[in-house]
């Protein structure tokens, strides 16, 4: 069924993104406006606005099912696309979707339920016989099962959430004697997060690296894979810069590992867009570790280097058409980096720095894409991520890509709020990073600043703080004083205060 | 007896890492990188707002805080502190720094039972005296906790969100 | 300097003796101990040639006694004059810690008595720069009846001519009176400490050890005991300040403020005010942010910034005229009275009547601090001089309420009631005898015990009381504020305003004085 109009649930830069599509598609949009960011640039580019800011908002409105089902009718809406984060991996949003006959942009419920788990998920890669790091089967009800399984497994191990990622409800352990210790921390940050307690426990690799499987599929069973992403270089387990491809694969691994992928996707009967996660070892081994069922942050990297345009693809499928190809037609060509500029203070180890983008200017290269949900005079709010910009820099290959974005984060202009710039800038140039060699480790543990000390910009500062300390104390002008004007005043008055004493 | 007055001939901009930029008066606005000397120039417009202009580079700058001769300036991303010292200024500070054997810790206690609502500093930073610290919250007021000397954060043990009694110590500052 | 003959010879000898006075391991001195020397202050203090120094030569009363050996040295360990700071004519004395110890004997006590008539005939302000161990032992009474002189001096010029007065070394004993009765009191950190009696009594008397850092230094006096207003790290900062500070006040009392040339980059209308203000009434913001964005740029010289920091005080320029300013600060303490900021205010305000300086009020209190603490210190009468002082001052006064202005608080805050000129108000204040959390729970106590849900009730109640009762259009319909204003054009209509209120002059009643509250 034919799209013609499209409720985005989401705000930022994705909802920009998906906007952007939609109207070449010739679809219209429409989005929330909430009481956070009533001026948000989303909002003053859809073709409809659903105005909610009247809305106390005690569930925020990208996370009320409720509402937004309601706004979906409402405004009559054929789809709803959920965007990433938010209710993008609700089942049960998709499914109320579906009971209100409006069309989810993503994958049917019963698979967002059985990747979503991440136990139900190893299972299925078992039984698939995908890689996968060994682990316990089923969750870890109490202490004594887990030590058990960790003794089963052999440490170090991991032990992870079994209803979500990001870090949360996860802890490496490398010591039977804090197995116990981690273990509740695990369940306790994990019931927080993601209102299940529920943990599992796998070998923990020692700093592998991070490669995910873009995958594409229809409603007619065509599943396809667009090449890998590298994600390694992470910070607390968020991405910080993407890559596509990986310069650590080879042509078969990529065949291999992208088989596999497409293999899992299959498991569930996937269709529309999703990312199949991986770790690889130093010796080239890979695990299986988690399918995301959603559209990512860093599909831009993918999109740039296959032509294809993710969105269009996810609603065409949503539409029940079929691929325009196979798995044969998919061609890599180039490089590309994506670098995720947020709002947040590199000098004090990343912390978000909300507050107003009074200037911002991105570079307009050939080579580089910008995609944004900010302008000038937005607001980085805190009730929401701190992305100011992701940019996307495409090269003819690796070292032309790096190059590239030397030359393209240096034409980044942002005033207002601090940036991690400083901290890309830095990146590009370091020796690890060049030669593709790091880890997930590697921005944790191998370094030691997160920025450059430019000598002459230190001095340029020192010169300017010269500069301003000599204007307000030692300029001969810097009081320029009337006196004589202070000695004028009416008769009348001169006159009163004189008699008064 | 009527003196020359002592001509400040030199200034220097010490960094919070102790790096030390010396510049001559009258302050030129040019600067020395390697053997030679460049211009710089500030500049404000609408489309950039304020930025350094050095080599046909235009940098980002702002002037986040100053307080008498501290300023600490935002230069393409990166924060500096910097206090503005005269010859004479910088000996006494290293007269005074001879003083003071041990380190002097300043130790901020909760003034009244309450709720820290928001702690505004993080380990390390630098802070200047009169600069907010923490946010209590007391007898329904919000209560601003300022930093009573210039230093440097040693210790953080207030929590956003928990309750204090009197007295409990919330940072710890290392003056100076 | 080649003049012959033998009428010269002597005035060059003692120009020799005095440079020999004055040599470099004389300055070495103050130097090593980061401080500079009487001289240097003077010369950085002072327009460049512009001072000119008075009994340069004279020497101490007693030469030969029998404590203590007295050597013959030319100045008596001051150096007084006069000269011009910033094109005017300014009185200043300078305690040289090099010569006695800056002790203070009857010759430099008359050197500065001198100064200080001048500085009354001429009708121009007296800098005095303390650096001195103190009274003379040596000199018994006569140092004591020195200081007694210099004293009644000041107090004889006291809110006729500015005084201000620096601390740049120790000033114990009877020499703290000094600043205590000057108008402001600018000290340097580290190298400079006030007390009326130092460590060494404490340790007779109490066994305490302390040091003299900490029971008189910088720190201490400009955050706990409130004596010194400003504090600077080292002297060329305070030396710069003061002469900035200095550019605010008019000579002398008869005299406007100077006008200084206003580069206009203010704008009249700035939407930004709008923002200020939270609409969570809880909620604190800086007033500092309503100040720089009110007053001409960069203008804004706060006074007594550490001591009472819920009370903002500070000299300010609208359209280059200077003002003063008296804030409630709401992120501190919630911005409420207590003892400290009341006589903060209140001593500020005085200066500012005295010396013909309008004065600003920004009020944003909800009333006075509650406690046993602060009542049984006297909150009743500290609170009473900042209302003595607003109501007697006779300079233009206008109050500008941005949020609450509850009770007794907001009689205090210079109400039009109290002889406020103008009164406006921010469409955000809330004016009312009482907060609507007090209020309500007062009024509808009935209503409130009988309800079933209280909470919601309560919430309900207060919205209507903020509605109803406590804003500001009822004030303004029953003319106790002027006008509810749009906060964008807040400066345009206080310069207006001020303008209008210019020639202002309200004849003081005939008596000696009143009886402020102390």
């Amino acid at each position: 069924m034919k799209i013609k109009r499209l409720l985005i649930a989401n705000r930022g830069e994705i909802a920009v993104r998906i906007i952007s599509t939609a109207r070449e598609m010739k679809i219209e949009t429409v989005v929330v406006r909430n009481a956070n960011e009533p001026d948000a640039m989303y909002v003053s580019l859809a073709d409809i606005v659903f105005d909610n800011t009247e809305d106390p908002e005690e569930i925020p409105v990208f996370l009320n099912i409720g509402r937004l089902i309601e706004i979906a009718i409402e405004t009559k809406c054929d789809a709803v696309h959920p965007g990433y984060g938010f209710l993008a991996e609700n089942a049960y949003f998709a499914q109320k979707c579906i009971e209100n006959k409006i069309i989810f942009i993503g994958p049917s419920p019963d698979a967002i339920y059985k990747m979503g788990n991440k136990t139900i998920a190893r299972e299925l890669a078992m039984k698939q016989g995908i890689p996968m790091a060994t682990g316990s089967r089923g969750n870890i009800g109490n202490e004594e099962e887990a030590a058990a399984a960790a003794e089963l497994i052999g440490y170090p191990v991991i032990i992870k959430a079994a209803s979500g990622g990001g870090g949360r409800g996860m802890r490496i352990v490398r010591k039977p004697e804090e197995l116990e210790k981690m273990f509740l921390i695990a369940s306790k940050e994990a019931e927080k997060a993601f209102n299940d307690p529920s943990v599992f426990i796998e070998k923990y690799i020692e700093n592998p690296k991070h490669i995910e499987f873009q995958i594409l599929g229809d409603t007619k069973g065509n599943i396809v894979h667009l090449g890998e992403r590298e994600c390694s270089i992470q910070r607390k387990h968020q991405k910080l810069l993407e890559e596509a491809p990986s310069s650590a694969l080879d042509d078969n691994l990529r065949e291999l590992m992208g088989s596999m992928a497409v293999r899992m996707a299959r498991a569930v009967g996937y269709y529309s867009a999703g990312t199949v996660e991986f770790l690889l070892d130093s010796d080239r081994n890979f695990y299986f570790m988690e399918m995301n069922t959603r559209i990512q942050v860093e599909h831009p990297v993918t999109e740039m280097i296959t032509g294809i345009d993710l969105i269009e693809q996810q609603i065409r499928v949503a539409s029940g058409e079929a691929l325009a190809f196979r798995q044969k037609d998919v061609r890599i060509k180039g490089w590309s980096i994506e670098c995720r500029i947020n709002a947040e203070d590199v000098q004090a180890g990343f912390a978000p720095d909300p507050g107003k983008i009074e200037k911002l200017v991105l570079p307009s290269d050939p080579y580089v894409r910008t995609d944004t949900g900010v302008r000038a005079g937005s607001a980085i709010v805190s009730s929401y991520d701190s992305m100011i910009a992701k940019l996307i820099i495409t090269g003819t290959d690796r070292k032309d890509a790096i190059r590239k974005c030397k030359l393209a984060l240096d034409k980044v202009w942002i005033k207002g709020v601090k940036t991690t710039l400083p901290f890309f800038r830095m990146l590009v140039r370091n020796p690890v990073f060049i030669d593709g060699t790091f880890t997930t480790a590697f921005i944790e543990k191998q370094l030691d600043k997160y920025y450059l000390n430019s000598e002459y910009e230190e001095m340029l500062a020192a010169w300017l703080a010269t500069r301003l300390f000599v204007d307000e104390n030692l300029r001969r002008d810097s009081i320029s004083i009337d006196y004589e004007n202070g000695k004028e005043m009416s008769p009348w008055l001169l006159n009163k205060r004189i008699n008064q004493f | 007896m009527n003196d020359e007055k002592p001509e400040i001939k030199k200034l220097y901009a010490l960094s919070s890492e102790n790096r030390r930029f010396t510049f001559s008066l009258p302050l030129k606005n040019t600067i020395r990188i390697g053997k030679r000397s460049y211009a710089v120039t500030l500049k404000s417009d609408e489309k950039f707002g304020t930025y350094i202009l050095l080599k046909n580079r235009k940098y980002p700058v702002e002037v986040v805080r100053s307080r008498q001769n501290r300023y600490e300036i935002l230069f393409n991303d990166i924060s500096y502190t910097f206090t503005i010292e005269t010859p004479f200024s910088l000996k006494r500070l290293k007269v005074l720094r001879s003083y003071s054997g041990k380190a002097e810790s300043e130790v901020i206690k909760a003034p009244m039972p309450g709720k820290i609502i928001d702690v505004l500093v993080r380990e390390g930073a630098a802070v200047l005296r009169g600069e907010p610290l923490l946010i209590l919250e007391a007898m329904k007021m919000q209560n601003e906790i300022q930093s009573p000397v210039n230093g440097h954060i040693t210790r953080v043990m207030a929590k956003s969100g928990t309750n204090v009694m009197k007295d409990d110590v919330l940072i710890e500052i290392k003056v100076g | 300097m080649d003049l012959s003959g033998k009428n010269y010879k002597a005035f060059i000898e003692r120009q020799e003796a005095l440079k020999k006075q004055y040599s470099p391991a004389n300055a070495e001195k103050q130097h090593s101990k980061g401080k500079l020397t009487a001289r240097e202050r003077i010369n950085l203090l002072f327009d460049s040639g512009s001072f000119e120094e008075i009994d340069t030569f004279v020497t101490p009363a007693q030469q030969t006694v029998e404590f203590g050996k007295l050597e013959r040295t030319y100045g008596d360990g001051v150096i007084v004059g006069h000269g011009k700071i910033n094109g005017r004519l300014v009185f200043a004395y300078s305690q040289d810690f090099t010569v006695m110890g800056g002790s203070l004997g009857l010759v430099h006590a008359k050197k500065i008595a001198k100064i200080q008539e001048m500085a009354l005939k001429m009708g121009a302000p007296i800098i005095g720069m303390m650096d001195s161990g103190g009274a003379r032992i040596q000199e018994g009474v006569a140092s004591l009846s020195g200081y007694a002189a210099i004293f009644h001096n000041i107090i004889n010029s006291s809110g006729i001519i500015p005084q201000l007065c620096v601390i740049m070394g120790p000033a114990a004993g009877g020499a703290v009176y000094s600043p205590a009765l000057s108008d402001f009191v600018f000290m340097v950190n580290r190298t400079s400490y006030m007390f009326v009696t130092g460590p060494n009594v404490v340790k007779e008397v109490l066994n305490e050890e302390i040091s003299s850092e900490e029971l008189g230094g910088a720190e201490v006096h400009g955050r706990k005991s409130g004596v010194a207003h400003m504090i600077y790290e080292d002297e060329e900062n305070t030396i710069m300040a003061l002469k900035k500070f200095l550019a605010y006040l008019p000579s002398n009392n008869v005299e406007n403020p100077p006008v200084h040339t206003d580069d206009g980059s203010t704008p009249d209308i700035n939407e930004k005010l709008r923002d200020i203000v939270p609409d969570d009434p809880n909620k604190a913001y800086d007033v500092k942010d309503v100040i720089n964005l009110i007053i001409d740029r960069n203008s804004f010289f706060e006074t007594a910034e550490l001591y009472a920091p819920n009370l903002v005080t500070g000299f300010a320029r609208l359209k280059g005229k200077t003002i003063g300013i008296v804030a409630n600060q709401p992120k501190v303490l919630a911005g409420v009275l207590d003892i400290d900021s009341s006589t903060k205010g209140a001593r500020f305000i005085r200066f500012c009547d005295a010396f013909n300086i309008p004065i600003l009020t920004l009020e944003d209190v909800p009333g006075f601090l509650p406690g046993k603490d602060q009542e049984h210190s006297g909150i009743i009468r500290h609170g009473a001089k900042l209302l003595f002082a607003y109501s007697e001052a006779s300079v233009p006064r206008i109050t500008v309420i941005l949020r609450k202005a509850y009770g007794g608080a907001f009689i205090v805050m210079n109400s039009k009631s109290l002889g406020g000129d103008f009164s406006f108000a921010w469409p955000t204040a809330e004016i009312a005898v009482m907060g609507p959390d007090g209020a309500v729970a007062i009024l509808y106590r009935r209503e409130l015990a009988e309800s079933k849900n209280p909470a919601e009730l309560k919430k309900e109640l207060v919205k209507k009381y903020r509605d109803k009762i406590a804003n500001p259009f009822i004030a303004d319909e029953l003319g106790y504020i002027d006008e509810v204003i749009d906060p964008a054009v807040t400066r345009k209509k206080i310069i207006s305003a001020f303008s209008a209120l210019s020639n202002k002059w309200v004849k003081v009643p005939a008596r000696k004085h009143g009886n402020m509250p102390l």
